[in-house]
């Protein structure tokens, strides 16, 4: 008996050690990013990086998220029609399309980079634009936009449709009351899941980006290729790191609690 | 409140024919329930009052408004699903306020409104509740509100109990029975349940293979079916397959003989009148019309039959005795004290009826 209860304990004890291995493992290179970024001048620890940040990296920081800002809107607009579409309309090669359609997700950066490029040369004002670099993140993040809106739909039963069309309400006043809010959570997640993709992408960005727009993660491989790897340079990678993690915690502190419950299947 | 006409509404879904030249004409304040089995277009033919489906060929009114190619938000009806179908997101009250809401409602008129419903449906106090939080029944009379919130021209029903408990359902039938006499609203109600139908109706369509068998009351489909589905579908029968031999007799007193297997019936009554001697028929006796007769003899009876016992089905109230008459089994039920005597009884027993229904045999 005894001893089934110390085996037991024994086993505890090691699958304990192993998470917290693992974690540690996944945790140092950040902790030590961290330590590194807040190294002063004289070894000493100091503030200073993070003032860098928002002064001289400010402009990156707001590129960023004027991109994936821009990049969420119409990313949503695309995709929430096609998955509309997709999920409530019978049509030949349905099964193909949505393959063909979530493709960017198994294409490389560099190759989409290079593929864009191409595209682009052909409309010679879109690789000198704000809206080339956009339309870029867009079609690299459509997939995880498109794919939990047509989760979310086909989960959502088309009685509640029609309810709403029975009870006046037009196909529009239908959708923007019913429908937008019940695949809330499925606009949420493909909402977090492209700002994370698109605010810290990099090679993408690297190949079609006008010479006048600099992203945060664009100026970090910069500055660590041209003067070596600062504090300052950790700071604004840290700062980064920040944004995404806030993203991610805001997301299920929101959806987690209010949306994701599945209430609507009664 | 309107009257709602089909006229030879069709339909197809791909090859298959769903709803086959459909007429029908409901009054004012009617409430018309469409029966049949599960398939049998029931639904697709409501939906396409509804405007949720569009029909193929035929038309439909609204009075005298067509409104056969109308999407379902102008046509101003109340539909109940087979769900309640409440908006999760929105509490009890947004619910029941939606219609009037979409439409640019006034908020203090709606709020009386959706007040004026609560009460209705008893569940005042109710409104700012989430619809997970409420029960099916609840859920349930919560969507009869939102519909009627509206005040719609023509109330729409999908089986909108086959989700409930049997308890629950016996109440809630009545409850619908009497919204709708209350509001004076014309109704149209879809159900595979025969008593859901007859408690609440005041005319039945009874359906099958998308089209109509019979149109008519509770007594005219029950007692008078028209054609031998409607015989076998309501209710329970006994199906005798036989020919008419002769016809006995002038006017009310005639007797239609009828050979069947072994057996030779007469089956009375004016409306056979029409019956010449070799006509294939159908002869139809309901259970509940067959009397156990005891060894005295079967006075009384046009027809007497002589049969064995095979098994004796006890169902609480009554008790089914089938019986096996030259090879044809006859189901009699039975009720009263009898159906406990006869638990014992086994051997031969002799039959008695009076009440044979006879439709033509369908053509081969």
């Amino acid at each position: 008996m005894s001893r089934t209860l110390s085996r037991r304990r024994l086993g505890g004890l090691l699958s304990h050690a192993y998470v917290w291995f693992c974690l540690l493992m996944f945790v140092l290179p950040f902790i030590a990013l961290l330590n590194y970024s807040f190294t002063g001048p004289q070894g000493n620890y100091a503030l200073e990086n993070f003032k860098y940040v928002f002064g001289s990296f400010g402009s990156n920081l707001v590129w960023s998220f004027k991109i994936s800002g821009l990049t969420l809107v119409l990313n949503l607009l695309v995709s929430l029609p096609a998955a509309y579409a997709l999920v409530r309309y019978p049509f030949p090669g349905k099964r193909f399309l949505f393959s063909g359609l979530t493709l960017p997700l198994y294409v490389p950066g560099a190759v989409l980079g290079i593929a864009l490029v191409l595209t682009y040369n052909f409309t010679y004002r879109l690789t000198t634009s704000m809206w080339g670099l956009v339309l870029a993140m867009t079609v690299g993040t459509f997939p995880l936009m498109l794919t939990p809106l047509v989760v979310a739909l086909k989960d959502l039963p088309i009685v509640f449709e029609e309810a709403a069309q029975c009870l006046g309400a037009t196909r529009w006043q239908a959708y923007w009351r019913v429908v937008f809010p019940l695949i809330g959570p499925g606009i949420s997640a493909g909402l977090l899941l492209s700002f994370i993709i698109v605010f810290n992408e990099y090679l993408v960005t690297l190949f079609v980006h006008p010479t006048f727009i600099t992203t945060a993660p664009l100026r970090v491989f910069g500055l660590v290729r041209t003067a070596g790897l600062l504090p300052t340079t950790a700071a604004l990678a840290v700062t980064m790191q920040l944004i995404s993690f806030v993203a991610v915690i805001a997301f299920f502190r929101i959806f987690g609690t209010r949306y994701l419950k599945g209430t609507y299947l009664i | 409140m309107a009257r709602v006409r089909l006229l030879s509404v069709t339909k197809h879904f791909g090859q298959a024919l769903a709803v086959d030249d459909f007429s029908l004409d409901v009054a004012e304040g009617e409430l018309v329930t469409l029966l049949g089995p599960s398939g049998c277009g029931k639904t697709t033919t409501l939906r396409m009052i509804a405007g949720l489906v569009e029909p193929g060929a035929g038309r439909i009114y609204f009075d005298d408004q067509e409104v056969t190619y109308l999407p379902p938000h102008a046509r101003n009806i109340g539909f109940v699903f087979q769900t309640p179908a409440l908006f999760p997101h929105l509490s009890v009250a947004h619910n029941i306020a939606f219609g009037l809401s979409v439409k640019g409602g006034k908020k203090e008129a709606m709020q009386r409104r959706v007040d004026e419903m609560l009460a209705l449906i008893e569940l005042s106090g109710y409104g700012e509740r989430l619809p997970a939080q409420l029960s099916g029944g609840q859920q349930q009379r919560v969507a009869l509100a939102r519909v009627l919130a509206t005040d719609p021209r023509v109330l729409l029903f999908d089986e909108p109990l086959s989700a409930l408990d049997r308890n629950l359902r016996d109440t809630l039938k009545y409850s619908i029975l009497d919204l709708q006499r209350k509001t004076r609203k014309t109704a149209i109600y879809v159900t595979h349940d025969q008593s859901e139908a007859f408690a609440i109706s005041d005319r039945i369509v009874v359906m099958n293979a998308g089209h109509i068998e019979q149109i008519g009351t509770q007594t005219d489909i029950y007692l008078r079916p028209a054609t031998p589905f409607v015989a076998e579908f309501i209710g329970a029968n006994n199906s005798l397959a036989g020919e008419v031999i002769r016809v006995d007799g002038q006017g009310d007193e005639a007797f239609v003989v009828v050979s069947a297997g072994r057996l030779s019936l007469r089956c009375k009554g004016h409306p056979y009148g029409q019956f010449k001697a070799g006509d294939p028929v159908l002869a139809y006796v309901r259970p509940e019309n067959i009397a156990v007769l005891g060894d005295s003899l079967g006075g009384g009876y046009d027809n007497v039959v002589e049969g064995v016992i095979d098994r004796m089905i006890f169902e609480g109230a009554t008790a089914q005795l089938r019986v096996d008459v030259g090879g044809l089994e006859f189901r009699a039920d039975v009720s009263g004290g009898q159906r406990l005597t006869l638990i014992e009884r086994q051997g031969r027993v002799r039959l008695g009826f009076n009440d044979v229904t006879l439709i033509p045999a369908p053509d081969r």
